[in-house]
């Protein structure tokens, strides 16, 4: 077990490099950069700046292996330099700071899917072809494919603009009320898929052999459900919660924008449009090592829940 | 498990049948807000607040708290705030109030200006701000190293360029045996032409502190001294092509130009000389900008990058910073030692001062407009009503209805054929009915000229055809496109030389199409359309990497008609219809060295006249602000740069008093003294 978690955070190393390698050239191949603007700057300007990045060699930009040089070493560092929109702070100040914001919308909309997505499901599964069942997953349906885009302002016209009992956005230092609407956005979907993996799972597992020897040994309903059904049925929503999770903490780009929350993805999406390199370098490593990691800690989860699974 | 079969299906009925409920239920909601909102004279609740904090969404978050750094406009209204320079935006109209100079003089060719500071100007740490603070802020503001983007708004400033370049003067090794001074190479030496402006620049404006002729002010007014270029590589190539460069440079050596050799000097603590490297008449226009606003040296030496810290920060406006929470608030509160104690909002007595001020970085606009509805915010930035809401909102009374400063329009790409031929410019330009255009799009005003029409009082506007489109055919016929009778055969027009290139973002599509449809229509042409993403526009339309047409705007830097004018001049970059002209270039460098500012004015609009018989453009609309503020929100105005001076900004308690549609826009505030100095100081 131990060696398969340290080959794997091993491994973790050449994939983020390889990412922001391929992140790298997509900038490059991208036409304008961060100097590009409806009013042009003269070219000593932009000289000037690029010396303070240290992006200047003899007069003209870098050749491109020099910035990349530049660029991975910066990365390998842990260091990703100064963001070129935002001139008085570091990507690493940026990142630091909207973590915990993001991290704060992704786990509780996480959680409150994972709640919610468990019980109907689990119901939906027990009771199988019932009232209840066919409600849940209407309900589930509709989590799926109504937009986040859509459910959020819909919200926001019931609750805020109608019964005023919520801000309609704004981060407001964080406070509970201004949570509500983005959370309940962004944990529809994952509440909807959760809902849905856990009914199959569980159908599945319904039908085992291990479940009828459980039910035959004499356990006690309660013991079949909790014990041995819910265990093996919620494996694919453990797998399914790696990467979720990893990309709720990343950033919900479109819930950060319609209530205007201080977190990494409107950071990133800002990013882009100028082209900010250091700062999409600096998240898009961020996200990568998300990814990984929570894979990994799936991995390791997987073993715990599932005894016939070794490493 | 056996079910049958009819059940499910029952179930399902009434499920569908409960969601259709919900479904209605919250369109009836909707439909019953909308209804409501519609008999309402203003948008969403107006309440005033109780707590003197007024709360503002200024736009995207700010680049930083830097006025140095920052260069857009929601970076501007914050720093407008927190910093002052030597003269401030006004609140109607965005020409230069008095800010840190309470006067101040030009010379008679508008070369150097002096200014007289406040005595009782104070930053937020009590300490005065001086002539030096500026002369700091200037030096900084320039130098290479701080690289700053907005440097070049004041390259007018004499040396600024050089200095900012890391550009070096041409020194004799040895002093002059008699002064014992350095004998520096003058561009006159080298270029004649350089040499006859020289003569044209003047001493200092004539007064009692003035007249000192300090020896920096002697060096400003000496000939100037040729600047070659600090890499050595360039400069090498420069002295190479010139023989007679060459020449005059042998032997001699190149010293940088550093930071004390810009053309801003302090005579005293409180008088501040700048002198420019030519006539600028708008450069007074110009200084509001946040570039040349005073930053604090103290803060910044001990502190480096981070004195735009709370704790670290030293303000020089009327506010001061209280907490920054990036992208999410800015808070400021008023700065006690301001030197500005007029109680603005003793104007009404049921009026409320402002202690804090909340900024928000929003940048989705319908964002902004649930929180100005749910009354979280009491006012917003321009451009941000989108236009599925229009119809709603112009029927409000805390709508602004104003022009900006600013334009749309489309370049004729003038080097390629067949929009080298000015006729056919002109043909295109008049098969377009803007009248319609204008009331199709709602925001906008019609500009028949390329200066914003009546923002520039005593501009006397050009004459301009608008839609002709029998006249527009005709053009073409006379360009060649005709058949043997003569009439104009649109079968001749080689459309696939032409094409409409826009970026699709905003409105543009729509405008772009708007556009195809009237030319189809006037000139039964159909030019073909072509989107680029906004970057890749930008790389290729100043080069000229375009067929026929491309979408442009313009934003004015400053409130006079050179910011628009001096865009086709032939040094400009920004010029993507590669149209120059030497005879237009003359106009505008005449009009330019004239003092009479209504002179100058009529001079501009002979350029422009010029400019639009040449036609290297499709003039559309001028866009108006598109923003709203709570009623009880006085003191701010609907100006054509959406810059406020939060100083005058208060809250009316008494809906009484409150307003009741676009504010008055006639009479400028906060010049009241300044006006009576002027005006004796005329006689």
């Amino acid at each position: 077990m131990l060696r398969f978690i340290i080959r794997r955070l091993i491994v973790i190393v050449p994939m983020v490099l390889i990412v922001v390698s391929l992140t790298w050239g997509l900038i490059k191949l991208a036409p304008g950069n961060f100097y590009t603007g409806e009013k042009r700057i003269p070219k000593a300007i932009e000289k000037n700046i690029r010396e303070k990045y240290g992006l200047d060699c003899q007069g003209g930009p870098c050749p491109w292996y020099v910035q990349y040089g530049k660029m991975m070493g910066g990365v390998l560092r842990g260091d990703f330099g100064m963001s070129l929109t935002y001139p008085s702070q570091s990507v690493n100040q940026i990142l630091l700071r909207t973590l915990p914001v993001s991290a704060t919308l992704g786990i509780l909309a996480y959680l409150l899917a994972l709640i919610v997505g468990l019980i109907t499901g689990t119901t939906a599964a027990l009771k199988q072809n019932s009232k209840w069942d066919y409600a849940s997953m209407a309900f589930a349906m509709l989590g799926i494919s109504i937009p986040n885009f859509v459910l959020g302002p819909l919200l926001v016209l019931l609750f805020s603009l109608t019964l005023f009992w919520l801000p309609p956005a704004l981060w407001g230092g964080g406070s509970p009320l201004n949570i509500v609407l983005p959370v309940l956005t962004l944990s529809a979907i994952y509440m909807a898929y959760i809902a849905r993996l856990t009914r199959s799972g569980m159908l599945e597992v319904l039908r085992s052999d291990y479940v009828r020897t459980a039910r035959a040994k004499g356990l006690s309903e309660r013991q079949v459900i909790f014990k041995h059904v819910l265990r093996g049925g919620i494996m694919p929503v453990v797998s399914f919660s790696g990467p979720a999770l990893a990309f709720l903490i990343a950033g919900t780009v479109v819930v950060e924008r319609v209530f205007a929350l201080p977190g990494l993805g409107n950071y990133f999406i800002n990013a882009n449009l100028a082209r900010d390199e250091p700062l999409i370098i600096g998240i898009v490593a961020f996200i990568s090592i998300a990814v990984l990691v929570f894979n990994l800690l799936v991995d390791i989860a997987y073993a715990y829940i599932d005894p016939r699974i070794r490493y | 498990m056996q079910v049958s079969n009819s059940k499910p299906v029952l179930i399902l009925r009434s499920i569908q049948f409960r969601l259709c409920v919900c479904v209605i239920a919250l369109a009836l909601f909707a439909a019953a807000c909308s209804n409501t909102d519609k008999n309402e004279p203003f948008f969403g609740k107006t309440n005033p607040p109780t707590n003197h904090v007024l709360h503002y969404v200024t736009g995207s978050e700010v680049e930083s708290l830097d006025p140095q750094v920052g260069t857009g406009q929601p970076d501007t209204r914050i720093y407008m705030a927190l910093y002052e320079g030597l003269v401030e935006y006004g609140p109607k109209t965005t020409l230069p109030i008095p800010g840190v100079a309470e006067k101040w003089e030009h010379n008679k060719d508008w070369s150097e200006f002096v200014f007289h500071l406040r005595h009782d100007a104070r930053w937020s740490n009590g300490d005065p701000i001086t002539a030096d603070d500026f002369v700091y802020s200037l030096q900084r503001g320039f130098s290479p190293e701080f690289a700053a983007r907005a440097a070049y708004l004041g390259y007018y400033i004499k040396y600024a360029e050089a200095f900012n370049e890391k550009a070096v003067f041409v020194r004799d090794p040895n002093p002059d045996p008699q002064t014992g001074e350095y004998i520096y190479v003058l561009e006159k030496d080298v270029n004649s032409e350089a040499g006859n402006s020289e003569t044209a620049t003047e001493r200092a404006p004539e007064g009692e502190d003035v007249s000192l002729d300090t020896k920096f002010h002697q060096f400003m007014h000496a000939p100037s001294r040729l600047i070659l270029p600090g890499d050595e590589k360039d400069r090498a190539k420069a002295i190479d092509n010139d023989p007679k460069l060459k020449a005059a440079v042998a032997g001699k050596e190149f010293v940088p130009v550093e930071a004390k050799d810009i053309g801003v000097e302090p005579v005293n603590p409180y008088t501040l000389r700048i002198t420019l490297s030519q006539p600028a008449p708008f450069f007074l226009k110009l200084l509001a900008h946040q570039f040349f606003r005073a930053v604090p040296k103290k803060a910044i030496e001990q502190y480096g990058t981070a004195w735009t810290q709370p704790d670290h920060i030293i303000c020089s406006g009327a506010f001061k910073l209280k907490e920054w929470k990036p992208y999410d608030r800015v808070v400021v509160e008023r700065n006690p030692y301001y030197w500005d104690k007029t109680e603005y909002w003793k104007e009404s007595p049921t009026g409320q001062k402002v202690e804090q001020l909340v900024y928000y970085p929003v940048q989705d606009s319908s964002t902004v407009m649930n929180l100005y509805k749910a009354g979280e915010i009491d006012a917003f930035l321009n451009h941000t009503v989108p236009k599925a809401w229009l119809d709603m909102i112009l029927q409000k009374k805390d709508y602004m209805d104003a022009p900006e400063n600013a334009i749309d329009y489309f370049d004729f790409n003038c080097k390629k054929p067949p929009m080298t031929d000015p006729r056919v410019r002109k043909a295109f330009n008049l098969a377009i009915d803007k009248e319609s255009f204008v009331k199709w799009r709602k925001i906008t005003k019609l500009a028949p000229t390329f200066v914003p029409e009546g923002l520039f009082p005593g501009y006397p506007t050009p004459k301009a055809e608008l839609f002709n489109p029998e006249k527009a055919r005709q053009l073409l016929a006379e360009a060649g496109y005709r058949d043997s009778q003569g009439n104009y055969d649109p079968s001749k027009f080689p459309v696939a030389e032409v094409e409409v290139t826009y970026n699709p973002d905003g409105a543009n599509g729509e405008i772009s199409e708007w556009l195809q449809a009237q030319w189809k229509q006037n000139l039964k042409l159909t030019i073909p359309l072509k989107s680029l993403e906004f970057r890749t526009f930008l790389v290729s339309r100043p080069k000229g990497e375009y067929k026929g047409i491309a979408r442009d705007g313009w934003v004015g830097d400053y409130m006079d008609p050179y910011t628009y004018l001096g865009l086709f001049s032939s040094g400009s970059g920004d010029n993507a219809t590669q149209w120059t002209d030497p005879k237009y270039d003359q106009l505008l460098d005449e009009a330019n060295r004239i003092s009479d500012p209504q002179q100058r004015y009529e001079a501009l609009a002979k350029a422009e006249a010029y400019l639009l018989d040449q036609q290297p453009f499709i003039l559309l609309d001028i866009p108006k602000v598109n923003w709203m503020k709570k009623p009880y929100v006085k003191g701010m105005y609907p100006n054509p740069g959406t810059l406020h001076a939060w100083k005058f900004v208060y809250i009316e308690t008494d809906p009484a008093h409150w307003d009741q549609s676009t504010p008055d826009m006639t009479e400028e505030i906060g010049l009241a003294d300044w006006q009576k100095d002027q005006q004796t100081a005329k006689r």
